[in-house]
């Protein structure tokens, strides 16, 4: 899967099969700030400079100018820093993130933000399909829709969508919350073991053992909060939905059993 | 018995003195210690209770930091969140311990909360089982 850039230079598309590991040195760097220009950079070569600025240069905040597209940019990044993205990352851009403080200017595929750790990842626009799939902490704001199966598998963390979601969003989630303003489709928090999600529209049904819970205090302060912090203004009347338990067969397990299984 | 216990001061083989003293704990800052604006990852984080004792859960090595002191009422939640912090930004976790030998590519080794954390995993080569042949085909 060779592909030309704008400059001539063949690539592999899929980030695969490169076999050479050094970071090409062609960002610019000002102090604490550098700035990554990927145009004729393939996938593999972006993240080797993005980790040789974050890591060994010690800078702290890197914008990467004209992603394209490319796929799984600014993956694995374990460290606390701020990373915008002028333009628009493909598939599972920020995956494994431990820390970062991620700003996408664009669009974004698949998976944004899988199995992230700590840190948040806003979007101004709107997200593929599997949004935040097994997300374990953080924040993942998207100014627009989300696609289908947002938050599968969530284990933490906080999903935001200023727009809506699409089917199966929060399927099997088992923690954290969910913030949907506009409309759910059909199989809203299908088979979720826990956690909470809020939707500010119309949903078209509801999972199996998804139920509506009941809104308190500590709800609102938390969604007023994420609100502020974000610059979200001030949020839509929100119905809140939880696990209904009936599917919860834990408590069959002998408590020693119940370890082996932590 | 064989002990089936995941607790961290099994793995550890000791006892830490911040699971018995809160004025350790006390003065973290835990918005210093989390990106963003409020507490974010450790939002998550909640007092739990392991054996009857109350326990914070690490994840970085899946098991329960049980907590000897008496906790003030309402403070259950903060006072958890500090105990796992001591415990990480001490690098005590048996996860980060594990990530000396075992890390395959280039990370901080106690996580991001602590700035200028050394690397590990840079020059990390597989294991070679002493009489092992690689197979013939």
């Amino acid at each position: 899967m060779a592909s030309l850039t704008k400059s001539g230079v063949v690539y592999d598309a899929r980030g695969l099969v490169e076999p050479d590991p050094e970071p090409p040195m062609t960002a610019q760097i000002d102090g604490d700030s550098a700035v990554i220009d990927a145009t004729d950079l393939s996938t593999r070569k972006i993240n080797l400079e993005l980790k040789r600025i974050v890591y060994d240069e010690g800078v702290n905040n890197v914008t990467i100018l004209n992603p394209g597209s490319k796929h799984s940019l600014g993956v694995g990044i374990l460290k606390r820093c701020n990373i915008t993205f002028e333009g628009s990352p493909g598939w599972y851009a920020c995956g494994l993130i431990d820390g970062p403080e991620v700003q996408i200017n664009g669009r974004v595929g698949w998976s944004l933000g899988e199995n992230m750790m700590s840190g948040s990842v806003v979007v101004e626009g709107p997200s593929g399909s599997l949004t935040g799939a097994a997300l374990r902490g953080g924040d993942l704001v998207i100014k627009g829709n989300v696609g289908a199966r947002t938050g599968i598998d969530q284990k933490g963390g906080t999903i935001i969508a200023t727009g809506s979601a699409g089917i199966n969003t929060g399927f099997m989630m088992q923690r954290g919350r969910q913030i949907i303003c506009g409309d759910a489709n059909d199989g809203l928090g299908d088979s979720m073991y826990d956690g909470i999600i809020y939707v500010g529209g119309k949903i078209a049904s509801l999972g199996v053992d998804c139920v509506p819970g009941e809104m308190d205090d500590s709800d609102v302060e938390f969604i007023n909060r994420k609100f502020e912090i974000y610059g979200l203004g001030t949020p839509p009347e929100l119905k809140k939905f939880v696990c209904g338990k009936v599917l919860h067969n834990y408590d069959s397990l002998e408590p020693s059993e119940r370890k082996l299984v932590l | 018995m064989k002990s089936i216990a995941i607790d961290a001061e099994v793995l550890a083989g000791k006892r830490f003195e911040y699971q018995e003293d809160m004025s350790l704990v006390e003065d973290l800052d835990l918005m210093e210690l989390t990106p963003g604006k409020d507490l974010n990852w450790l939002e998550d984080i909640h007092l739990l209770e392991e054996d009857d004792t109350p326990a914070v859960f690490d994840r970085n090595s899946n098991s329960f930091i049980k907590i000897y002191f008496d906790i003030p009422e309402g403070r259950e939640d903060e006072i958890a969140r500090k105990v796992l912090m001591k415990h990480l930004i001490s690098g005590n976790s048996y996860g980060i311990q594990l990530k000396e030998i075992h890390c395959k590519y280039h990370q901080v080794e106690l996580g991001p909360w602590v700035a200028d954390s050394k690397s590990v995993g840079d020059n990390w080569t597989p294991p070679v089982l002493e009489g092992w042949e690689p197979p013939a085909h």
